[in-house]
């Protein structure tokens, strides 16, 4: 899941429109090359020193000499040899319990997600069932039916593994099958076959690929391990665990013995893991990003202010720090004291951004910059202590769902920032939030101080979030979207508490939205972006019409948009 | 993931104590989690019974699927006619198989898995007699990994945060990918020449005669080193994941100081995350103790099983000891589960085990 985020959000920023690209690493390549050398060392050094690792009659017991750098064990065989000779057994061992998981598994999986409703759910209880079984105790319990030997651990590991193909195979494809892009090539007619190969294999192939490393890193690890506890290979076959566990007995004599199987089994597993790492690395590359800075444009102030003027943002623009590519260029409006200012825009058009210099919650990579920036009184271009921001700027968010911590109850996270920047004790921290709960009229606010987000519908969340925002009182109340991710009848109600509060605090409030009917219904004056700068200023909006307004862009809005009014309190109270 | 989403607060959960006339007319009261935990908790007793018969019903198919004829096998190549029929009867091989299972069933319901060959004494005891010793090593190390690897990976996460220090990144991933490469079993033996045959600070394995805590310090470090560097490197990549989310934005737009904000809003999160990771790592860990008691000369489970299976074929002791391994495992799982659903609710209403 972590890495699916990852991509996703990759893909999203600042992504040139084109096909995603297998993006080679560093790691991967090197694992590749470590790997190959483990198979060129498997196949060839058999033949080559064979008769050295096998061949009895050396000096037993050396240390590390100039002949036998890695010395001889208690035969007097050379144990650099030995381990080279071993290399074949071992990745032969891990290769085949691999090979044999893998293919088991992925076709159990194939097999259950293809079955009948009911027996597929019994076969995905069966396989989480199968999963939660540690993988030693699946081998030991296979090694004691079968008997200790090379085969009997191939299959004992083959079959620890099983579980673990079958569960991914199964949850990739149900995944995979009911994802939008499947769901609308079955629509367009595509044939079920055409479905499978073009859409379903190749999305399956990436995390399979990642799985096959780890399972062969493991299988490697763990029949090398069987064979160290005497359960594997049997003389006179030997492999890198039985080399160790040879090496053990004569550890206090002669620890150079142990070397050579040790490097080899970590050089193997290691290799395993730069080439799972890199291929997870491949699948989702990372962008680079710099951190967020706002800087003081050059330049006097041009914008006319008023007296009453609690935000003063002259000239703010945005860049994206890498391409340096403009995304807000030169807005600048005020806000008075009480006033409910919109800035309407499609996505993309710089609105959010606006917005975030004005928060100084700027996003990682940007740059921005503006002749003046101020909040009342405070010049937000210089350093500003984090206690005033948060005290005069209370923030409330698009998805209400996605911006309240899930493992939280209320009551602790809202109250937090009465807590730590406004030095309230734990009692009046609580005392503030459950009023302000009870002014969005939130109901049992003693008891949603308890609850956690979950337990919340949308609207619940949306409205305690507005009542956190406002518990510090602040001079200026941002909503970036507030009733976007909520359906038509509660963003009614969000509406109404916003109004509510700005009437009855004097908070102003600076409110973003893509839509201009709810802007409308609820700002004094708006602001209409597109491409990151304001094409139109309606200061009038009780008589908007389209004949009111010049830019074409804001007739089309204006037409596109049904009328939408807030209810009044009375007309609330009785609904 | 699956959510316990309350949509209604005027409709109170299960184990809400309002009596069903007075629920219409009370105000909307917000829900509370009591009816999720019975949920929970009803479920997972489920689970359990189901998962402890599935064991039984494993532990002796072990017998019975031994390819040939399992008396044989069991007595060995060299053994007379009269010592096979003994071993078939002695595990009641020349039974029915109903009547096996049902005889075996009876025996393990009072814990009683038959007398050891070797021993000549009830091979529960045996197996018992080693758990302390296993659970000791394991559960200090799994504590330990968990500590270190979430402390050490959080660190890591926050510093690298939007490619902050570049080369702590890529030192960090080296290193830590590097020693997690290296098997549990491989590491120990090099502990054991470096700090026992080289150094002489610590004894090289387990006997009677060294004090039990210098001789457990090798088999827990040995435990502990890769699995603390496998869990800092998920750990850090879920920091990064985390400290993109929406409530991280929520928690610095409330401005709140960076302790709180990384031990208070994402540790949570984490833990989440941690624990699930914790039950896998956990039972993985006890494969890996029972191979790593083989360097130590540890008298825990992994001996007495290793013995049993590769020398003895000592049945009863098999079974006993795979019976306790795998409820170990599934103890551990529940109480995993229990914990995560104390850290966050919301995986009460997971379908799992």
């Amino acid at each position: 899941m972590a890495d699916t985020i990852t991509a996703v959000r990759a893909a999203t920023v600042d992504r040139p429109a084109r096909p995603r690209a297998f993006a080679w690493n560093a790691g991967l390549v090197v694992g590749l090359a470590m790997f190959g050398l483990i198979l060129v060392v498997a196949v060839v050094a058999p033949f080559v020193l064979g008769s050295q690792a096998t061949g009895i009659g050396g000096t037993a017991g050396l240390g590390s000499t100039a002949e036998h750098p890695l010395g001889t064990d208690t035969l007097g065989r050379d144990m650099l040899a030995r381990t080279l000779v071993a290399t074949r057994a071992t990745v032969l061992m891990a290769l085949a319990a691999t090979a044999l998981s893998a293919v088991v598994g992925i076709a159990l999986g194939i097999g259950v997600w293809l079955a009948p409703r009911r027996l597929r759910e019994f076969g995905l209880r069966a396989i989480e069932f199968a999963v939660s079984y540690p993988t030693m105790l699946v081998a030991i319990i296979v090694a004691a039916i079968l008997g200790q030997g090379m085969v009997q651990v191939v299959v004992a590991i083959a079959v620890a593994n099983i579980a673990g193909f079958a569960r991914l195979t199964a949850n990739l494809a149900a995944k995979i099958s009911t994802s939008e892009y499947v769901t609308t090539a079955r629509l367009m007619g595509v044939p079920a076959h055409r479905v499978a190969v073009r859409h379903v294999l190749p999305n399956m192939a990436e995390p399979t690929l990642i799985l096959i490393a780890g399972a062969f890193s493991g299988a490697l690890v763990e029949i090398s391990g069987l064979s160290f506890i005497g359960l594997g290979a049997q003389t006179p076959a030997f492999d890198w665990g039985t080399l160790l566990n040879d090496g053990l007995d004569r550890i206090v004599v002669n620890p150079v013995v142990i070397v050579g199987p040790a490097v080899a089994l970590t050089f193997a597993s290691l290799a395993a893991l730069l080439v799972g790492d890199g291929l997870a690395a491949a699948a989702n590359p990372r962008s680079n990003t710099t951190r967020a800075r706002t800087t003081r444009a050059a330049g006097a102030p041009m914008l006319a202010v008023e007296e009453d003027a609690v935000l003063v943002a002259d000239g703010i623009s945005v860049r994206h720090g890498a391409s340096g590519r403009p995304l807000v260029d030169d807005v600048s409006f005020t806000i008075r004291r009480g006033e409910v200012l919109g800035i309407v825009g499609e996505s993309g058009s710089g609105k959010s951004l606006t917005a975030s210099v004005v928060a100084k919650l700027l996003g990682e990579g940007l740059e921005a910059s503006a002749r003046r920036l101020e909040l009342g009184g405070v010049d937000l271009l210089g350093r500003v202590p984090d206690r005033v921001l948060a005290s005069r700027i209370g923030l409330v968010y698009q998805d209400p769902g996605t911006a309240l911590n899930p493992a939280m109850v209320l009551g602790i996270q809202l109250s937090d920032v009465l807590r730590m920047r406004l030095r309230h004790s734990r009692r009046d921290a609580l005392r503030l939030l459950t009023q302000g709960f009870r002014a969005v009229k939130l109901t049992d606010p003693e008891g949603r101080l308890r609850q956690y987000p979950h337990q919340l519908s949308g609207g619940m969340k949306q409205r305690a979030m507005i009542a956190s925002a406002m518990s510090t009182k602040p001079d200026l109340l941002i909503a970036d979207e507030p009733t976007t991710a909520l359906d038509v009848t509660v963003q009614r109600e969000v509406l109404t508490v916003l109004k509510r509060m700005n009437e009855e605090s004097g908070t102003a409030v600076l409110f973003i939205s893509h839509d201009l009917g709810v802007v409308r219904a609820l700002c004094d004056r708006v602001l209409v972006m597109r491409n990151g700068a304001i094409v139109e200023r309606i200061d009038d909006v009780a008589g908007l019409s389209p004949e009111t307004v010049d830019h074409p862009y804001t007739k089309q809005l204006l037409a596109a948009t049904p009328v939408v009014t807030v209810p009044s309190e009375q007309t609330e109270a009785h609904a | 993931m699956s959510t316990t989403t309350v949509d209604h607060p005027s409709v109170p959960g299960p184990g809400a104590p309002d009596a069903p006339g007075a629920t219409a007319a009370a105000a909307p009261r917000a829900a509370s989690l009591g009816g999720a935990w019975r949920r929970f908790l009803l479920r997972r007793a489920g689970g359990l019974v189901v998962n402890l018969a599935l064991l039984v019903l494993v532990t002796f198919l072990i017998v019975q699927l031994i390819p040939g004829d399992p008396a044989t096998a069991i007595a060995g190549d060299t053994a007379s006619l009269a010592q096979v029929e003994l071993v078939r009867h002695q595990l009641g091989l020349d039974q029915p198989l109903p009547v096996q299972l049902w005889h075996y069933v009876a025996g393990v319901v009072q814990g009683d898995f038959g007398d050891s060959y070797k021993y000549r004494a009830p091979a529960m005891d045996i197996v018992m007699t080693a758990v302390p010793y296993t659970l000791t090593i394991t559960i200090v190390a799994v504590l330990l990994l968990l500590v270190l690897g979430l402390a050490l990976g959080m660190t890591v996460g926050v510093l690298t945060r939007g490619d902050r220090h570049r080369w702590l990144d890529v030192t960090f991933t080296a290193v830590t990918g590097l020693i997690s490469s290296i098997p549990t079993y491989v590491l120990a033996t090099g502990f054991v020449v470096v700090f026992a045959v080289l150094l002489h600070v610590l004894p090289p394995a387990y006997s009677p005669a060294y004090d039990f805590g210098a001789a457990a310090v090798l088999p827990i470090a040995s435990l502990t080193v890769g699995g603390t560097c496998s869990v800092a490197r998920i750990v850090r990549r879920e920091t990064a994941v985390i400290l993109e989310q929406d409530y991280m934005r929520t928690a610095r737009g409330w401005r709140l100081p960076a302790l709180s904000i990384y031990a208070k809003h994402m540790l949570p999160n984490l833990l989440t995350t941690a624990l699930t990771l914790s039950g896998i790592i956990l039972t993985a860990l006890l494969g890996s103790a029972l191979i790593t008691e083989a360097v130590f000369a540890w008298p825990g489970l992994g001996g007495v099983i290793v013995q049993a299976i590769a020398v003895d074929k000592d049945y009863p002791v098999i079974r006993a000891a795979v019976f306790v391994i795998g409820l170990i495992s599934l103890v551990i799982t529940l109480v995993i589960d229990i914990i995560l659903g104390l850290i966050d609710p919301r995986t009460l209403g997971e379908k799992r085990g």
